[in-house]
């Protein structure tokens, strides 16, 4: 699966990626730095936060269930911060309408639901980020 | 005096040793965890790159799959409990390609031997299996597993088969629910049925009319989530006759969701002060739900009703029913259950 058509150096479009589960973690870190992505991986919420404030990303795909801030705390300050535009994926098994519209009432752009399919994933990143361009 | 000291430095002796031990234990259990999990990542490190290309879907000519398919010995079986674990968090190609694996590694035929394991833990894991790997050819063994001994067992099986998603399975896991003894927790039970599709209907039409209340509750709620409107004269009857008030009140909710317009009157009927307050709420609610205007007036007549929380919802099903609605709110603006009911309306407004 190929980077964004039209876009001569993907590996300058920075994706920060938040997940307490290494599977899921490498996983995506995997699929978008194949896609050509430059990827920041981090294991929870508060390294999150720390790392989007020390270095916006373009985009950022959070859990929504990380021990400290939940992917819903992070995205919270992501959308207080002066880089709210950045476009937010929320990555969650709670599946329920209700955890979808949390999710989006708080600024989510799109809402994945565990289990996902990782080519589907790389489509709506894709997406996300032509539609920020 | 003497000797209830001794005593009691004896009891406080015992209670310390007991602690002891207890502390001694945990950690010895924690310690044994931590090292086969070290033990497990050791082993699978050397596959973790082939493993993550193939969950990721970037296993394009199959040979990082077939790297994972030479694993042996234990290796093998901390492989496959991993990769069972990521069956519950990806799908699609990615997942295909991870159950071939177990396939060649015999996991699953090993699985269909487990399902009658004299430990009910690896009848349950086995059962998860066999779902995950979404083989379809051991669904009667499934649903032979759904009236296991153990209710870890059933669940796993129900779960099991809602995976597999096979519609023929659906009878025995709604009639499960009212098993005997052995009975599947109904929430288990609906959360399978709702994954196998819309050829579950006519069982869910049969539902409505078994003996045991729970199944009812189940075929009527899942009629409701699922739109199934051949289950509507079930609903119906369900909420004039039925001997059990959660059953009625379930059949209200579903009718509100896939009712017809002359449904306003069958709702309308049991929002009496006869009816027990619970249906009535259900009744009032799915009136707005259903969203007839022919509802107005029963509405209207429910917003001076002593219970504040029905006045709060007949005020809330007006607010959605248009300009009828509307105006038999006037003159009540004041009342606190029309200003409750705006102001949740507004929150869910700005909300969505």
């Amino acid at each position: 699966m190929s980077a964004p058509a039209g876009d001569p150096d993907a590996s300058s479009v920075r994706v920060l990626v938040a997940d307490d589960d290494a599977d899921i973690r490498d996983l995506v870190e995997f699929k978008l730095t194949q896609a050509g992505y430059a990827v920041e991986a981090v294991p929870d919420g508060i390294s999150a936060w720390e790392a989007f404030a020390a270095n916006p990303p373009q985009l950022a795909v959070l859990d929504v269930m990380m021990p400290g801030l939940s992917g819903i705390d992070v995205l919270r300050k992501i959308r207080e911060s002066e880089h709210a535009s950045v476009p937010v994926l929320l990555l969650s098994a709670k599946s329920r309408d209700s955890d979808v519209d949390t999710g989006f009432a708080v600024g989510a752009d799109d809402y994945v639901i565990k289990p996902f399919s990782p080519r589907e994933l790389l489509h709506r990143v894709n997406g996300m980020l032509a539609r920020a361009r | 005096m003497i000797v209830g000291g001794a005593l009691l430095i004896g009891a406080t002796i015992a209670v310390l040793g007991g602690g002891l031990l207890l502390v001694l234990a945990v950690v010895t259990v924690r310690s044994r965890r931590r090292s086969r999990n070290q033990r497990d990542q050791m082993l699978l490190s050397p596959l973790r790159v082939p493993l993550i290309t193939v969950a990721s879907g970037e296993d394009d000519d199959g040979s990082a799959a077939e790297q994972l398919t030479w694993a042996t010995g234990v290796t093998r079986t901390v492989l496959d409990s991993n990769i069972v674990e990521l069956l519950t968090k990806i799908r699609g190609g990615p997942g295909d390609q991870l159950i071939r694996v177990l396939e060649v590694h015999g996991a699953v035929d090993a699985a269909v031997s487990d399902l009658t394991h004299r430990s009910s833990v690896r009848r349950a894991r086995a059962a998860q299996l066999l779902g995950l790997a979404r083989a379809d050819h051991t669904v009667p063994l499934l649903v032979e597993a759904l009236s296991d001994e153990s209710v870890e067992v059933r669940n796993s099986a129900a779960y099991a088969l809602g995976l597999i998603g096979d519609p023929s399975a659906a009878g025995a896991v709604l009639a499960a629910i009212g098993a005997p003894d052995r009975g599947l927790p109904a929430a288990t039970a609906a959360e399978a049925l709702q994954s196998m599709g819309v050829g579950i209907s006519e069982v869910l039409r049969e539902g409505m009319r078994d003996d045991n209340a729970r199944t009812r509750m189940v075929a009527a709620h899942l009629s409701g989530e699922r739109s199934f409107t051949r289950g509507l004269p079930e609903l119906r009857h369900l909420l004039d006759h039925d001997t059990d008030l959660t059953v009625r009140e379930t059949a209200a909710t579903a009718i509100g969701r896939l009712g017809r317009d002359e449904d306003a009157a069958v709702l309308s009927r049991h929002t009496v002060p006869t009816e027990p307050l619970s249906l009535r709420r259900a009744c009032v609610h799915a009136l707005g739900e259903l969203g007839d205007d022919t509802a107005v007036p029963t509405l209207a007549a429910l917003l001076d009703d002593p219970d504040p929380r029905l006045a709060e919802l007949a005020a809330s099903a007006l607010l959605v029913l248009g300009p009828g609605g509307g105006a038999a709110l006037a003159g009540h603006e004041d009342d606190p259950a029309v200003r409750t009911a705006r102001l949740m309306a507004s929150l869910q407004k700005a909300n969505a």
